[in-house]
């Protein structure tokens, strides 16, 4: 399942927010490669960037989110992790993570880190998991 | 530099990647907010600057999804 789907099919019983962090392969920093990994990345992962330097402040990261946004199409607000990247720090979560908060505040699930450990589906059926509990509550 | 010289060295730097990515992420992983643990509250603003979102707004309305990641 794509997360597209996944807010299409619970957005109106989950709040889903987007959050942008540090840029995992900024071409100025971990950058794979070149013509092999662009191939690859062009392959499996088609609307990833293969562009973007490392956002040096506050606004270029706004920016670059921005784009990201566009691009990917969830459909979700993208909210942006400040230059200190305290969330990002807090929640371990570069390069990609999901995680599930129940309504009172605790961790419901946590998923492994991207691109292997990043499961829109896993995700889904946290959320159904949940849903049917607290309607048993 | 020719070009299987050129893919040589993109496998090599790949790889030196890899090992180093998976060794960042061994370190980190017992940190990661574990089931039953309270998330940490954020208050963070949008693409646009214009509007900003606090998670623990929404303790006691709606379950949270939040989704984390970059462009690249």
């Amino acid at each position: 399942m794509s997360l597209t789907n996944l807010y299409k099919k619970y957005h109106e019983k989950v709040q889903f927010l987007v959050i942008y962090i540090r840029e995992a392969h900024p071409v100025d920093g971990w950058w794979l490669g070149f013509r092999l990994t662009r191939k690859l990345v062009d392959k499996y992962y088609p609307k990833a960037a293969t562009d973007v330097n490392d956002p040096k402040t506050i606004e270029e990261r706004r920016a670059v989110a921005g784009r990201c946004e566009t691009t990917l199409q969830y459909g979700i607000r993208t909210y942006v992790d400040e230059m200190d990247d305290h969330v990002n720090k807090a929640y371990s979560a570069q390069p990609t993570r999901l995680f599930l908060i129940g309504k009172g505040g605790r961790v419901v699930y946590y998923g492994g880190p991207g691109p292997y450990g990043f499961s829109p589906t896993k995700l889904g059926e946290a959320i159904d998991t949940y849903l049917e509990n607290e309607t048993n509550v | 530099m020719s070009a299987i010289s050129k893919m040589v060295t993109e496998v090599k730097t790949i790889k030196e990647y890899w090992t180093k990515e998976v060794r960042r992420q061994k370190v980190l992983e017992p940190n990661v907010p574990k089931v039953g643990e309270m998330a940490v509250n954020f208050t963070l603003t949008d693409s646009s600057g214009e509007h900003t979102v606090t998670l623990s707004d929404f303790q006691g309305k709606k379950p949270v999804a939040l989704i984390f990641g970059s462009f690249t």
